[in-house]
């Protein structure tokens, strides 16, 4: 089926796709379009205005900046799959990249994108709560950071305003004792997730743990961080029965619902397998631990 | 509201200049505009990978962009691959290599299976077998369980690199240049087409193109015999 017909508009620059977003009358925001698209044209989605960010290219980028991993809201999955300082330092990310959909739709999709489209099934937004990560976002009043646990609000649903538009999603860069993962469990590729959790684990000069960050994906309204099972782990030791425990936890924390992939007890069951495995790599690319000998 | 603008897209080296619709998706501008219509549409929802071209030189879903969106890039659809210059006189080797290793039974997802392998051969020209399979996990295929798509894919990499072995030696023949089994220069172009070739044909009019070799490709066998070894109905 065909969208609905509307008009497009392509700013070149952040304030001018600001100052649109302002005029306009319920304008509707188009990057990667891997989403909004098929919304379009299934006619979920029927905006009179579309205001396509693709133009301004001072949103394409993917660096270290004053402390933050920065993701320009123009930056592509593949562009995190295909990127040597990802692959370097941030676990998590390298993991996650390579399972969003196909790759073709990596290489159009982008991360702020999905974020912003907010689906409780998305990859990202884990990643993000995992390392306490931000959404920088620009609007009629200027710039703010929005804490990734205070974005997600429903399913689609986010603290984005009308007006604005979210120019980067940014986390703090890791220490030399930091690592983190992404576990994900889905039937095929493309598919969404049947539950995922993202973790990530700072150690202090003594071995123990500092920070711990777990989130999880597809089991609750939003991505929604297990902070029992972080607190379990704060000031600890790693070990196969401190994840084991953690595990637990984050499957109690979890709240999916049964559907024709599994049912809320199977899927809770793997949310605790997930949360174990990611600890294992997060630990193990922190340097805290030596190689797993199981999966 | 439907203000129509004038887009130029460049499609297989020959620059159109269109005019579309903002809500016009790429695969109908190609499709239907440009009255290309080797790039297909398939499940129409972003899954199928049918609809991929090359988007200066990614693959994207041609469904899942809009035409205005690609003003200006440079697209290559299936229509463009016999003149890549990697192409032999008629195919490109990846053509071939879905045509020597039966990588197609109903043929509506090559068009996209092709350009999913031509960007992967074009990034990595020697992938292995799980590279190809990633390479090619947004395209379905719903006749020929991939296993003859993977190695089409992996003919065509054999071909390339015989290829460039040779172009390297500046077209000289040289003695080990079809020693590993690649396409001997003396016997002439190196992807000379063979359609209608009788050793691949068995004369059959429901011909699957199968190996000849193949115990149900010996033109003699009975259709019932053709169905029953293929469909493996009665097996259980």
């Amino acid at each position: 089926m065909k969208s609905a017909p509307f008009e497009h508009h392509e700013p070149d620059t952040v304030a001018e796709a600001v100052s649109l977003l302002e005029s306009l009358d319920e304008p509707t925001l188009l990057a990667g379009g891997q989403s909004l698209v098929p919304m379009l044209r299934f006619r979920l989605a029927n905006p009179d205005v579309v205001v396509d960010i693709n133009g301004i290219d001072s949103l394409e980028y993917l660096r270290e900046e004053d402390g933050y991993l920065k993701l320009g809201a123009l930056a592509r999955h593949a562009d995190v799959e295909d990127s040597d300082l990802i692959d370097e330092r941030y676990g998590s990310f390298a993991d996650t990249a390579p399972l969003v959909a196909d790759p073709q739709i990596r290489n159009r999709g982008t991360v702020v994108g999905s974020v912003a489209q907010a689906d409780p099934k998305g990859d990202w937004g884990s990643v993000l709560i995992a390392h306490d990560g931000e959404v920088v976002v620009e609007g009629p009043d200027g710039e703010r950071a929005i804490p990734a646990d205070e974005f997600f609000l429903l399913p689609y649903d986010t603290t984005l305003g009308e007006e604005e538009l979210i120019t980067e999603a940014r986390v703090p860069t890791p220490t030399e004792r930091e690592g983190s993962a992404y576990h994900k469990l889905k039937r095929k590729t493309g598919d969404y997730a049947m539950a995922g959790v993202a973790a990530r684990l700072r150690f202090d000069d003594d071995g123990r743990i500092e920070s711990a960050g777990i989130a999880m994906t597809a089991v609750d309204i939003t991505n929604a961080r297990a902070a029992e099972a972080e607190a379990a782990l704060e000031g600890e030791r790693p070990s196969p029965e401190l994840f084991e425990e953690a595990g637990e936890l984050a499957a109690e924390a979890s709240n999916p619902e049964s559907d024709e992939h599994g049912d809320a007890a199977y899927k809770e069951r793997m949310v605790d397998v997930l949360a174990q495995r990611a600890l294992g790599d997060a630990a193990e690319r922190a340097g805290a631990v030596k190689r797993r000998v199981t999966q | 509201m439907s203000d129509e603008r004038e887009i130029t897209l460049t499609v297989n080296g020959t620059e159109h200049t269109i005019e579309v619709e903002p809500r016009r998706l790429l695969v109908h501008a190609i499709r239907e505009d440009l009255d290309m219509t080797g790039t297909h549409i398939g499940c129409d929802t972003g899954n199928c990978g049918a609809c991929t071209v090359l988007v200066d030189g990614e693959p994207i879903k041609s469904c899942l962009m809009f035409a205005a969106q690609a003003d200006g890039s440079e697209i290559l659809t299936v229509e463009g691959m016999e003149d890549l210059p990697d192409a032999g006189p008629e195919l490109h080797p990846l053509q071939e290599g879905f045509k020597e290793e039966h990588g197609l039974q109903c043929g509506y997802c090559t068009p996209g299976m092709l350009m999913a392998g031509k960007a992967l051969l074009e990034e990595n020209p020697d992938p292995d077998e799980a590279e190809i399979r990633d390479a090619i996990s947004g395209n379905l295929c719903r006749c020929t369980g991939y296993q003859n798509i993977v190695k089409a894919i992996e003919y065509a990499a054999d071909e390339l690199d015989d290829a460039e072995r040779v172009a390297a030696d500046g077209g000289a023949i040289t003695a080990d240049a079809g020693g590993d089994g690649g396409p001997d220069p003396a016997d002439g172009p190196l992807y000379e087409a063979d359609v209608g070739d009788a050793d691949t044909f068995c004369g059959r009019e429901d011909c699957c193109g199968g190996p000849s070799t193949d115990e149900t490709h010996r033109g003699e066998d009975p259709p019932e015999q053709f169905d029953t070894e293929h469909m493996g109905g009665d097996e259980e």
